[in-house]
């Protein structure tokens, strides 16, 4: 999905757990997230951390949407 | 390191007054079987009641939703007894005298946890695709106390408790019957073994467990996996229980204690060592779902590949998806120390076998052994009796809606049947 949108021009941020496959799989922008059953958010936080944890991601996620990158990119946090 | 291990053949399995293993048959006392597994407070919180029923190669008949298979054990001389730290206490097993009852298993069954638990078919065309078909199964139908849905865990683990628990019962039974064949395996120290077979290469086999966790998990001397990190076990460790299964996953490529206990891997490396190579030891890793995990743990077996010196490994993987991104991980780190690999896992290609089959690949994985593709499509023909429920076909893994049709036939990919695709080659699925 991420290569198709890409191809119509609009740039993608994937956000994923597992960093690898999203390598092999040819993603362009790449933001490691918390779990795999829980990618963005930890539900053993108390509702306000998990909250805060929730908002870093997106932000960092819409960071690297704004950054120019010349290859395959994770941006680690 | 050396066990010996006394295969008991049995050739029947009765109902009868008082339990004993006698001329080849397993009679079996429902009710002090039952008893036995009350005893167990566990189960008696969350198992509102047990029936038993036996199950013969060839008969019409169907076990679903199937939780786990066991063979039953018994420890006869040396230290630590069958499952330590779960059934037996926590205490190096491996060595010393272990009996086998051969050719039978113990299956639970029933209205299981979750949704990935599948189908033995004792005749048909489903039988063929699992290695359990071909055994005299005692099959332990669990009934779910109240609550059970809010509690799955729990219950799971209660179900778990069960199964060990009855081939534990039942292993007993041959402690004191001579077994009609002896079979040694002995690992030697690091030193003794170079020196004995200076010429041959090391090889090791890195056996990887599935502990992604919500139902997907495999325990070390009663220690969850997910918690564990990568380390080294005597081969013959795993022949008397060390590792268990607590994984729902999907059917075909779970690995059942049933295949941990006679793994196959484990027996082709002992029946080539000293031969064409030496068979150093096995290397127990995980597959969690954090990446710092599965990078922590690939880059723990690449370490002690290394350390110990090795020539080459053969992988092992259980599941797929994500778990392959730990394949790969470990085979390319483990390549990298200049340690040969060949791996063994099976494929998710799609029904019509041309998408990808693995998650994740790498050029340096170029030695692999399929277990088959799991989304092969299969109609499994209505059979006389089901053991079990016919409740969660349409659900399990590999079913869909619609999976079990008005004639009472099953139409699923196999991915259903329990063992169809296994990962450490049990089965007879391959592909060149």
């Amino acid at each position: 999905m991420v290569k198709e949108i890409e191809r119509v021009g609009i740039p993608v941020v994937h956000m994923c757990t597992v960093t690898p496959i999203s390598l092999t799989v040819g993603a362009n922008r790449i933001l490691p997230t918390v779990a795999i059953p829980h990618p963005l958010g930890n539900p053993a936080l108390p509702a306000e951390e998990e909250y805060a944890l929730r908002k870093k991601l997106v932000q960092a996620a819409l960071r690297a949407l704004c950054t120019e990158v010349e290859d395959q990119t994770v941006f680690e946090n | 390191m050396k066990l010996e291990l006394g295969y008991i053949p049995i050739a029947d399995i009765q109902f009868a007054k008082v339990s004993k293993v006698e001329d080849g048959t397993l009679y079996v006392d429902q009710e002090a079987l039952k008893a036995f597994l009350y005893q167990d407070d566990d189960v008696r919180q969350w198992v509102k009641d047990f029936t038993f029923d036996i199950a013969k190669p060839g008969e019409s008949v169907r076990i679903t939703p199937v939780k786990d298979v066991i063979e039953p054990r018994v420890k006869v001389e040396g230290p630590g007894g069958q499952f330590p730290g779960v059934i037996a206490k926590v205490d190096t097993v491996g060595s010393g005298k272990t009996h086998v009852l051969r050719g039978m298993a113990v299956v639970t069954a029933g209205k299981i946890v979750g949704f990935q638990e599948g189908i033995i078919d004792m005749t048909g065309p489903g039988a063929a695709y699992t290695p359990f078909s071909k055994l005299l199964n005692l099959v332990v139908v669990a009934e779910p106390a109240e609550g059970y849905q809010d509690n799955k865990h729990a219950y799971e683990h209660a179900v778990r408790m069960a199964g060990l628990r009855a081939a534990t019962f039942l292993g007993e039974l041959g402690r004191n019957v001579e077994p009609a064949e002896v079979q040694v395996f002995e690992t030697l120290g690091i030193r003794e073994g170079i020196a004995r077979y200076p010429d041959l290469p090391r090889v090791a086999y890195v056996h990887m467990l599935q502990s992604q966790g919500l139902l997907h998990d495999t325990y070390v001397y009663g220690v969850d996996a997910k918690r564990t990190l990568t380390t080294i076990l005597y081969p013959t460790e795993t022949m008397d229980g060390a590792i268990i299964s607590g994984n729902c996953v999907s059917a075909c490529d779970k690995n059942t204690t049933y295949h941990h206990q006679n793994n196959p891997v484990v027996a082709e490396l002992f029946a080539e060592h000293g031969k064409t190579l030496n068979y150093v030891c096995n290397i127990i890793t995980n597959e969690n779902v954090y990446l710092a995990d599965k990078q922590r743990s690939s880059d723990w077996t690449a370490k002690l590949c290394r350390l110990l010196d090795l020539d080459g490994v053969i992988v092992s993987q259980e599941g797929f998806g994500n778990p392959d991104t730990d394949l790969i991980m470990n085979t390319k780190k483990i390549e990298l120390q200049g340690v040969k690999t060949t791996i063994i896992t099976d494929e998710y290609a799609g029904q019509n076998g041309r998408s990808q089959s693995l998650a994740d690949a790498d050029p340096l994985a170029d030695a692999v052994v399929t277990g088959g593709n799991a989304n092969e499509v299969i109609v499994l023909p209505k059979l006389d009796k089901v053991i079990g429920t016919l409740d969660f076909v349409d659900v399990i893994a590999g079913g869909h809606a619609g999976s079990l049709r008005e004639d009472g036939s099953i139409e699923a990919e196999i991915q259903v049947i329990t063992g169809a695709t296994n990962e450490m080659g049990f089965n007879r699925l391959s592909a060149r």
